[in-house]
């Protein structure tokens, strides 16, 4: 389905509007930016990704995940397939750190829609950064415990 | 359309096993989103359900209450006439007065219900119907569809018979739907307002919807415990629960028949309507909506220019060039090689021009000058300090181990 027409249909009102103080933003998984705008809204798009942070177990090196969308002709899901499926994501754990994670934002976007790459990219970063501080403080606090 | 999109059929036991591959989708899902015309035909249809009710026609007004009229300054509204209690000589009638009769009553007779053209009613049902097998819209009306395994869900008719509400709660597990159904449970409230003491307590959300065919099936028992999920059978589908609150992209889940029905039911663009009489799908404005891929194909791109890149012809901020030397330098190249001549010469007139050395002479004759008299200035200022000193040292005999006076 066309983004345009979607988008026509849902930017006044969809279930990942937030309004709030005057800003118009989204909860869109696959909206890296947060704020609502046409081409930062992923779930209208054919092609988007987004980096989503989970609760994860204390020891997983990474919460993040990171949620491809997909633009299949048959919305169904493709059990055969090795990440999570859903009707209308992929999701893929990031474990072997930001890099690997990176090369698979890259590749999606390629050479095109720079922008919405660089956004998920540094939301990626961000996430990774606020990851590590709060495993390092896990590992003091475990530290500490053991003594 | 090119090719027809597929579907598939599910079994109601199993979600992974797939009773029918490939099923054509009815062209009912192929109809233009049109969400002005549901939003109008919604905001119509939902006032007929409307029940009539009216404010007490003589509320406000059991008085006979007069106006005083002039002259006894208070204002001309009508008073409560009588005497003997607060009441009386107070404001009566007017909308504006305490205990006065609302302006324009609510009458009974009023228009509580809105025709619409049927075209209009079967244009906006077709859309809905095709919003529900689109997932963008449908996650954007907030189902949570994450679990289910296709969209649209297409499931055999084995579920028509369930009679126990186990069944239902099951079969929506295995396929994902439930989900959308904890959703509707865990966002119960009570209602804001005075409607929840008028039979209204909670607003509940809506879950799935479940679209059967077949008149003597048992599922609308089954299902109908269950919060935010509703039944209904394909032939008397409700825009009003295809579109709640005129939002299209409900949750809808079909039985195959009920599914295999909605061709005859809108027909499709090849033939018309069979049970709708007359009525034609609405089609298309424009057949490719996607102006992404219209911009970048082929036969854009060959009639286009090329991509103008932005070129800066001046600077932003004007320099000076007679102060600013790459300004000038930029505008007349030979700038620089004047600058440095003229810098050259300088230097070499100011070595052996008469004048200067002149001048230079007689500077430095000035400084010896100068330096002398400081010279004996110096020693003067010495020579005094040097006989303050000693005078000092001979009448007060001020240290220098004099010690005896006299």
């Amino acid at each position: 389905m066309s983004q345009q027409v979607l988008w026509e249909v849902v930017k006044g009102n969809n279930a990942f509007l937030v309004k709030r103080n005057g800003l118009t933003l989204s909860t869109d998984p696959f909206n890296n930016t947060g704020v609502q705008t046409y081409s930062s809204t992923g779930f209208i798009s054919k092609n988007a990704v987004g980096v989503v942070p989970t609760s994860g177990k204390v020891n997983q090196i990474n919460n993040i995940n990171l949620v491809a969308k997909k633009s299949t002709k048959f919305q169904q899901v493709d059990r055969k397939a090795k990440n999570t499926q859903s009707v209308y994501a992929s999701t893929l754990a990031v474990k072997h750190g930001v890099h690997t994670a990176s090369r698979v934002i890259r590749k999606r976007f390629g050479t095109s829609r720079v922008g919405l790459q660089k956004a998920a990219l540094r939301k990626l970063v961000k996430l990774n950064r606020a990851n590590s501080v709060r495993r390092r403080n896990e590992l003091a606090a475990a530290k500490a415990q053991k003594k | 359309m090119t090719s027809v999109p597929l579907v598939s059929v599910f079994s109601a036991d199993d979600s992974s096993k797939v009773t029918a591959k490939h099923i054509p989708l009815p062209a009912v899902f192929q109809t233009p989103i049109r969400p002005d015309i549901v939003s109008f035909v919604h905001t119509n249809i939902a006032k007929n359900r409307r029940q009539a009710h009216a404010v007490n026609p003589q509320a406000g007004m059991q008085h006979s209450a007069e106006s005083w009229g002039t002259g006894r300054a208070v204002a001309r509204i009508p008073r409560v006439s009588g005497s003997g209690t607060h009441r009386s000589g107070q404001a009566a009638f007017g909308n504006q007065c305490r205990k006065g009769r609302m302006s324009l009553p609510i009458k009974v007779w009023r228009r509580w219900h809105r025709r619409v053209n049927i075209k209009q009613k079967r244009h906006a049902a077709a859309t809905a119907v095709a919003a529900t097998g689109i997932v963008p819209l449908v996650l954007a009306r907030g189902h949570r569809i994450s679990q289910v395994p296709q969209i649209p869900l297409v499931v055999e008719d084995k579920i028509e018979s369930y009679e126990k509400t186990t069944d239902a709660l099951n079969f929506l597990k295995r396929f994902g739907a439930f989900e959308d159904v904890q959703k509707v449970v865990s966002t119960k409230v009570v209602r804001a307002g005075i409607s929840k003491q008028r039979g209204k307590k909670y607003r509940v959300r809506k879950g799935p919807l479940v679209v059967y065919f077949n008149e003597n099936a048992k599922l609308l028992k089954a299902f109908r415990n269950v919060p935010g999920v509703e039944v209904v059978n394909v032939t008397r589908l409700n825009l009003l629960q295809l579109a709640p609150g005129g939002q299209l992209g409900r949750f809808v889940i079909w039985t195959q028949s009920a599914f295999a029905h909605l061709d005859k039911l809108f027909g499709t663009y090849r033939y018309s309507s069979i049970i709708k009489d007359g009525y034609q799908l609405l089609r298309p404005l424009i057949t490719n909506p996607d102006l992404a891929r219209i911009i970048n194909s082929n036969q854009v791109q060959e009639k286009v220019q090329p991509a103008k890149t932005t070129k800066v012809l001046h600077e932003v901020q004007k320099k000076n060039p007679l102060k600013n030397t790459k300004a000038m330098d930029r505008l007349n190249p030979y700038a620089k090689k004047q600058r440095v001549a003229a810098a050259a010469a300088i230097k070499a007139n100011t070595k052996g021009t008469k004048k200067i050395k002149k001048n230079k002479a007689l500077k430095k004759a000035s400084r010896a000058a100068y330096n002398k008299v400081a010279a004996s200035l110096n020693d003067a200022t010495k020579a005094a300090v040097q006989e303050e000193q000693d005078i000092k040292v001979k009448y007060f005999s001020v240290q220098k181990g004099a010690a005896q006076t006299e």
